[in-house]
């Protein structure tokens, strides 16, 4: 193949993939003296933007942690959730620290670091309004999701007599309940309990059923693109240094009172 | 401002940044949109056939797809044309992708719009205008243009109103417009209400002011014009 034939063919597959999001094998590349971390912002306490435009959160801190402990400059960027794979893939960042758990279906896309982060899913609603949270006393009611996600599909699979109502975030999810569009909620129970049961909107509502652990999902990685092994290889080292050394308890501490790093 | 928990600055500099795409998506489009009136207006075949498809196909397509088409497929693009030239990766940056995907929209609206009000202009006084010798180059500058704009004024004032709201898509593709910083304060402090009344309430002083001052600019326009001759 001569090699303009090859560009064209490389623009034709660009346009493709876009279009597709398949898979394709990275570019080379040497070893970046900065790194582009993609965050996000919508996600308390794990992300979230104070008054002055400064990002902060348990994402946030394991990023800055993680660049510190491989030794390299980091610069956050900010990325709206639904345009986090897209930007990755078109090299927007390099690595994505955004909460993003672990499945089969965004492996296709994307390569994962090690867990640096598992929290356990459980339902929400009305104290009282359900007896437990089986799919039996489900049915027929609406449950609130995070769209995209594999609590959704878990829902889709296991609760299949109840009607979804999907949302574009997190915290949306509550927002949703409190205004009385779903009647049972399903999302991290972080989430549910600092953002919604721990504030005054939250009165009056209660977890329901056990915790839930999906077996789609095996925690939350750091995403980089597909072939990047030794940038993963780099991530999970410093994974494993700052949980040795004591950083990663000492940042989890700010915001959990229980294990949340999965071990 | 105690109200708005600090955000306030925040929301004003997003103000700042939706205010800034949308004066610069209005002359990208204005551009485009003279440039496809003209087009379509012209003897020439090509040019009528390239400003048709341009219109017809921006206009039948949602921004947002666009927009997203634009940003990603662009960038994608990008990075595989410098793999093969050996450049380093160049980044599209959310400001000029918003602005030129927003202008290139409206400049599809605003082809018909101008293309209406140059039909309005009547036909003899560019033919006066030759007659007197001047250039086509100077009969549209100096006959048809001055005198289309009274009647481009009401179609062009509603595009500007829509194209404000639109810039709000640009907060999906991470620019800090009022729209995206009102999400995060929201998130941050669980109040979404306060902030997208907000929100709301920054929109519409900035569409009101546009009415007046666009009100003012017709009646500039419309100097020679008495008002009961329609």
């Amino acid at each position: 193949m001569n090699p303009r034939t090859a560009l064209t063919r490389r623009l034709l597959l660009a346009g493709a993939a876009t279009l597709l999001a398949t898979g394709r094998p990275a570019l080379a590349q040497s070893k970046p003296s900065l790194l582009r971390v993609g965050v996000e912002g919508n996600y308390p306490p794990f992300s979230k933007m104070g008054p002055d435009g400064k990002l902060s959160g348990f994402d946030i801190d394991i990023a800055l942690a993680l660049c510190e402990a491989m030794n390299v400059r980091c610069q956050l960027v900010q990325q709206e959730w639904d345009g986090m794979m897209p930007a990755l893939r078109a090299r927007k960042f390099d690595m994505i620290v955004a909460s993003m758990t672990i499945t089969d279906e965004r492996r296709k896309a994307a390569d994962f670091s090690d867990p640096y982060y598992d929290v356990p899913s459980r339902f929400v609603a009305r104290a009282g309004a359900f007896r437990d949270a089986s799919p039996e006393a489900l049915k027929g009611r609406r449950i609130i999701v995070l769209r995209n996600t594999p609590r959704a599909q878990y829902l889709q699979q296991r609760y299949p007599g109840s009607e979804l109502l999907q949302v574009n975030k997190e915290t949306d999810v509550y927002l949703e309940l409190a205004a009385g569009r779903g009647d049972i909620a399903f999302g991290s129970t972080v989430v549910s309990g600092e953002a919604f049961l721990k504030t005054p909107q939250g009165k009056g509502y209660a977890q329901v059923g056990p915790t839930v652990r999906l077996e789609g999902g095996t925690g939350v990685g750091v995403a980089v693109r597909k072939g990047e092994t030794e940038l993963v290889g780099r991530i999970n080292a410093a994974l494993k240094k700052i949980k040795a050394d004591g950083t990663y308890k000492r940042l989890a501490d700010r915001y959990f009172d229980f294990d949340i790093s999965g071990n | 401002m105690a109200l708005l928990h600090g955000y306030g600055p925040a929301l004003l500099q997003g103000l700042a940044s939706t205010l800034s795409v949308a004066a610069l998506s209005l002359a990208v489009a204005c551009v485009f949109g003279l440039a496809g009136a003209v087009a379509k207006l012209s003897a020439s075949r090509t040019a009528r056939a390239v400003a048709a498809t341009y219109s017809t196909l921006i206009r039948g397509l949602p921004d947002l797809v666009l927009m997203l088409l634009i940003f990603y497929g662009g960038q994608i693009l990008l990075n595989d044309l410098g793999a093969a030239r050996g450049w380093d990766y160049i980044d599209v940056p959310p400001f000029a992708a918003g602005v030129l995907t927003i202008g290139f929209i409206f400049g599809a609206y605003l082809t018909e719009t101008f293309r209406g009000a140059i039909l309005a202009v009547p036909r003899g006084q560019a033919e006066a205008a030759q007659a007197f010798g001047m250039t086509r180059a100077q009969v549209l500058r100096r006959i048809v243009l001055p005198q289309m704009v009274r009647h481009a004024i009401p179609g062009f004032a509603n595009n500007w109103l829509v194209m404000v709201k639109a810039t709000a898509l640009v907060s999906l593709i991470g620019l800090d417009d009022m729209v995206h910083r009102a999400n995060l304060a929201a998130a941050a402090t669980r109040e979404p209400f306060t902030f997208y009344v907000a929100v709301a309430l920054l929109y519409l002083a900035v569409t009101t002011v546009s009415i007046a001052a666009l009100g003012w600019l017709e009646r500039r326009f419309s100097l020679g014009v008495r008002r009961v001759e329609f």
